[in-house]
């Protein structure tokens, strides 16, 4: 069971990793943009049980830092990403109001791609990553949480499809 | 796995979070097998990227080009008289002509420091996840760019190559907040440090404190030893503000760069540094006044009988 999901789940992450890379990455959007594999990460972190969250959000974390634009070293996404899933399905493991309510997770996506943002930058500045001027970090925060707004809701039933797929959850939105 | 299965998601976390600070510990410690990792991941990914720029070049500018609309009116009026041009004259190759201008402005900046450079292609933008300011070009080592290698735009410094893979190459850009270049005012030869705040601005430290600057002043690249990573004279920006904080310890200012690093769509790498200082002579020209011809109309009185 867990070889298949696996086998599933590697190529899905490795596309979703190709088109943040070579497609999103290729525009200059306004606000700092966004990142898919984040948003992608961040829902089916929050459609899993807490374990299986933990090395949703590590396998995207790898991706991330493989991103030519992870300005930190190597496994700093990795740690964070980790942390995030495990503790985004820990707050809503078992709560309805979120799993079966699109609206919910949608919600939960932005704050969790807000918050993680913020660590990514506190992590940073304890490790010596330079990451600009305070206005210029509230206005990529405040960009990147308005387009993970806007593209959560066109990508969530895709994403959630794609989780009941592979989980054989009945998640899809 | 929640049923019995406690101790063993526990256990399972535990590795993963200890995993991850051992990847850090290793790239913090330079290990060669993370780097390697990283340049692998790049040279599979490069052909994708450099896919992805072909097929959505025509529409890769739109959401950059919107951002920009509605600052100045007479850049919009500019931009709409050069979009109806060209709509007029080269419907389809709008993208080709406008690296075409970017390249022939960069090769006459090159030319006149005496700079020997490649030229690339921007095959992508950095994602501002990370809050780094990064592009990617197509060419990289096979074309004899290293690590370290000064990059120019049109108008002038571009930013520095962070990583080189054999087909492309990762260019940290002047705008990006870890990024610094000691500058020089043209004429003044004042010395600072200028540092990228994530955007078109910038900071300059002066480190002489008894000078000044003003708005308006020009910065110029000091260059490095050897050339690397920076080349002598590049036009960096202009003084757009001066802070005068007076406990300060040094003056420092606000800086405009000439480049626009959202529509980079051709740089150039310098390989090959000049022989001589250029001096100020890469400084913009400022741009001059044509004077209006005005017409002077002498009415003469004709002459009118007299009886």
């Amino acid at each position: 069971m867990i070889t298949r999901q696996i086998s599933i789940a590697t190529p899905i992450f490795l596309l979703i990793f190709v088109i943040q890379e070579s497609v999103i990455s290729q525009f200059r959007l306004p606000g700092g943009g966004f990142s898919i594999l984040l948003i992608f990460a961040l829902t089916w972190a929050a459609l899993s049980q807490p374990e299986v969250a933990a090395v949703i959000g590590f396998a995207a974390g790898i991706f991330m830092d493989l991103s030519q634009s992870a300005s930190g070293p190597f496994g700093q996404w990795t740690l964070i990403m980790l942390l995030a899933g495990y503790a985004i399905s820990y707050i809503g493991y078992g709560d309805d109001n979120i799993h079966a309510n699109a609206i919910g997770i949608v919600f939960f996506v932005v704050v969790a791609n807000f918050f993680v943002e913020v660590a990514y930058l506190v992590t940073g500045a304890l490790l010596g990553v330079a990451t600009g001027t305070f206005g210029q970090i509230v206005l990529t925060l405040l960009g990147m949480s308005i387009w993970a707004l806007l593209v959560s809701p066109i990508m969530l039933p895709i994403f959630t499809r794609l989780h009941a797929l592979i989980f054989d959850s009945r998640s899809a939105l | 796995m929640r049923n019995g299965g406690e101790g063993r998601a526990r256990l399972l976390l535990v590795i993963l979070i200890v995993t991850s600070l051992f990847l850090i510990t290793l790239d913090l410690r330079g290990v060669k097998v993370i780097e390697g990792f990283k340049q692998g991941t790049q040279t599979v990914l490069s052909p994708f990227q450099r896919a992805g720029a072909v097929v959505l070049n025509p529409v890769k500018d739109f959401f950059s080009d919107v951002t920009h609309l509605g600052r100045t009116r007479s850049q919009i009026e500019k931009l709409e008289a050069e979009n109806a041009n060209l709509k007029i004259k080269l419907l389809n190759r709008k993208n080709a002509d406008g690296q075409l201008k970017q390249l022939e402005s960069i090769l006459d900046l090159a030319g006149t420091a005496g700079y020997k450079i490649v030229n690339a292609r921007v095959i992508s933008h950095g994602s501002s996840q990370s809050f780094s300011q990064t592009i990617t070009i197509d060419s990289g080592s096979n074309a004899g760019i290293k690590k370290n290698m000064t990059v120019l735009s049109q108008y002038g410094l571009a930013g520095v190559v962070k990583d080189v893979y054999p087909n492309s190459a990762l260019i940290q850009l002047a705008s990006d907040p870890a990024f610094k270049v000691g500058a020089r005012i043209a004429g003044s030869q004042q010395i600072g440090i200028l540092s990228g705040r994530g955007n078109r601005s910038a900071s300059l430290q002066l480190l002489d404190n008894s000078t000044t600057v003003k708005v308006g002043d020009v910065l110029l690249a000091r260059g490095s030893v050897a050339n690397r990573p920076f080349v002598p004279g590049v036009p960096l920006g202009y003084v757009s503000q001066v802070d005068n904080s007076a406990g300060a310890l040094a003056q420092t200012a606000t800086i405009r760069y000439y480049t626009n690093f959202s529509i980079l769509g051709v740089v150039a790498i310098v390989v090959g540094g000049p022989t001589s200082d250029p001096g100020d002579s890469l400084v913009p020209q400022k741009p001059q006044v044509t004077p209006i011809p005005t017409v002077t109309v002498t009415v003469t009185p004709s002459p009118t009988a007299s009886n």
